[in-house]
């Protein structure tokens, strides 16, 4: 009996310190059962290992924008489940910049199926660089079949990320002087390929 | 039936026709001669603390015990491994990958400008300022001809941000690329911030 009290009292503790830390942003912002909501979806994240900041962030972009509590905890449970297949996919070794970056790439259309080449093309290389120029190419409205095929093509031909770094530049200082972006970025990914990763000096 | 059993249930009958008699005093007498009998002398907290006494190692009991005190040592490490990573973190939250020195960025300063002839106050949000509109480092200054620019710190990586106008009106940056917001429908702008050379 004693030691079931002892071991009662252990596991309040290990349960207390388990206990979700609670955004003071959060609770700034959000009523009283969107914060309880939110705060569930954020801990479970956390019990998941997956990346909490963007869950924070994403209810205080709804908080500023006006939106409903109702439409702020699905937007932040969506994101939750985005960055849950996103680590399924990448794999367990993935990091939290991956995920985030995987999470943002998901959001604007990539599917998992084209997550899972891209881990598949990139081998054991970092793949938040090659989502985050991916995600730009598709927010300049060059198509995301068309954005997924150069990243995934740049990605075989192990363009390390200096020089994706600055194919992204040049793709977007052409877009920026009126070029189409379809052709800026196609133009670009096969100019970087035929060189064997070696992108042109950047764009003046 | 056997002759065991009979043999019993003839003595149970015997005994209950010659049961005693007892008189209403006797419950008295009884607690009486309870209470005359010598107490023993009552326990302090440090006595029993103290006392030796003897243990019964129950294994079950024991392994319960040992596995949530292995649980609250590892866990609680954990969190503390935790509490110091998120005390250090950086207000920087680059997309991208950190290595050795580079791991801690510090934000580059962008200029956000915005014509808007009509507004009394322009703020910059994003995921930046925790989308905090009154936030003082994000405020835009007019500087004539309707145009309205901040200068302020951004950390490297992408991001998404809008202007707010009048604490009311969001307007995306005609500079930037829009990203659509399908979870709460007002469309936000985006911006890669990379490390000045």
């Amino acid at each position: 009996m004693r030691i079931a009290a002892l071991a009662g009292v252990a596991i309040s503790l290990v349960v207390a310190r388990g206990l979700p830390a609670q955004d003071a942003r959060l609770a700034a912002r959000l009523d009283k059962p969107t914060l309880i909501a939110v705060n569930a979806i954020v801990d479970s994240a956390r019990l998941s290992k997956l990346p909490t900041e963007p869950l924070v962030d994403k209810a205080l972009e709804g908080a500023a924008k006006g939106s409903e509590g109702t439409n702020i905890v699905v937007a932040v449970h969506q994101l939750s489940v985005r960055m849950g297949s996103a680590k399924r996919v990448l794999g367990t070794a993935t990091t939290p910049d991956e995920i985030k970056a995987a999470a943002s790439a998901m959001d604007v259309g990539i599917s998992v199926r084209d997550l899972a080449r891209l881990r598949a093309a990139a081998g054991k290389q970092p793949v938040t660089l090659p989502l985050a120029v991916l995600t730009d190419l598709v927010g300049r409205n060059v198509p995301i079949e068309t954005a997924t095929n150069l990243v995934l093509q740049l990605a075989r031909a192990g363009v390390k990320d200096p020089d994706l770094a600055l194919f992204q530049r040049n793709v977007r200082a052409d877009i920026d002087r009126g070029a189409d972006p379809t052709v800026a970025a196609t133009t670009r990914a096969r100019g970087l390929v035929l060189r064997g990763g070696a992108p042109s000096k950047p764009a003046e | 039936m056997p002759d065991d059993e009979l043999n019993m249930r003839r003595i149970a009958r015997d005994l209950r026709a010659s049961s005693p008699r007892v008189d209403k005093s006797f419950d008295d007498r009884v607690m009486a001669a309870v209470r005359s009998l010598p107490r023993h002398a009552r326990l302090t907290l440090w006595s029993r603390l103290t006392a030796p006494r003897t243990v019964t190692v129950k294994p079950l009991g024991w392994s319960v015990l040992a596995a949530s005190v292995a649980l609250l040592a590892i866990f609680g490490f954990n969190r503390a491994v935790d509490d110091v990573r998120v005390a250090s973190k950086p207000i920087v939250a680059a997309v991208f990958p950190k290595t050795g020195a580079a791991a801690v960025k510090p934000p580059q300063r962008v200029q956000f400008v915005l014509v808007a002839p009509e507004a009394k106050k322009v703020a910059v949000v994003g995921d930046f300022n925790g989308w905090d509109a009154g936030h003082a480092s994000y405020q835009a200054q007019h500087r004539g001809g309707g145009v309205w620019s901040v200068t302020a710190p951004v950390p490297i990586g992408h991001h998404r941000y809008s202007f707010v106008v009048d604490d009311s009106v969001w307007v995306t940056d005609p500079m930037a690329p829009r990203v659509m917001d399908n979870d709460y429908g007002v469309a936000n702008s985006a911006i890669v911030v990379e490390e000045q050379k």
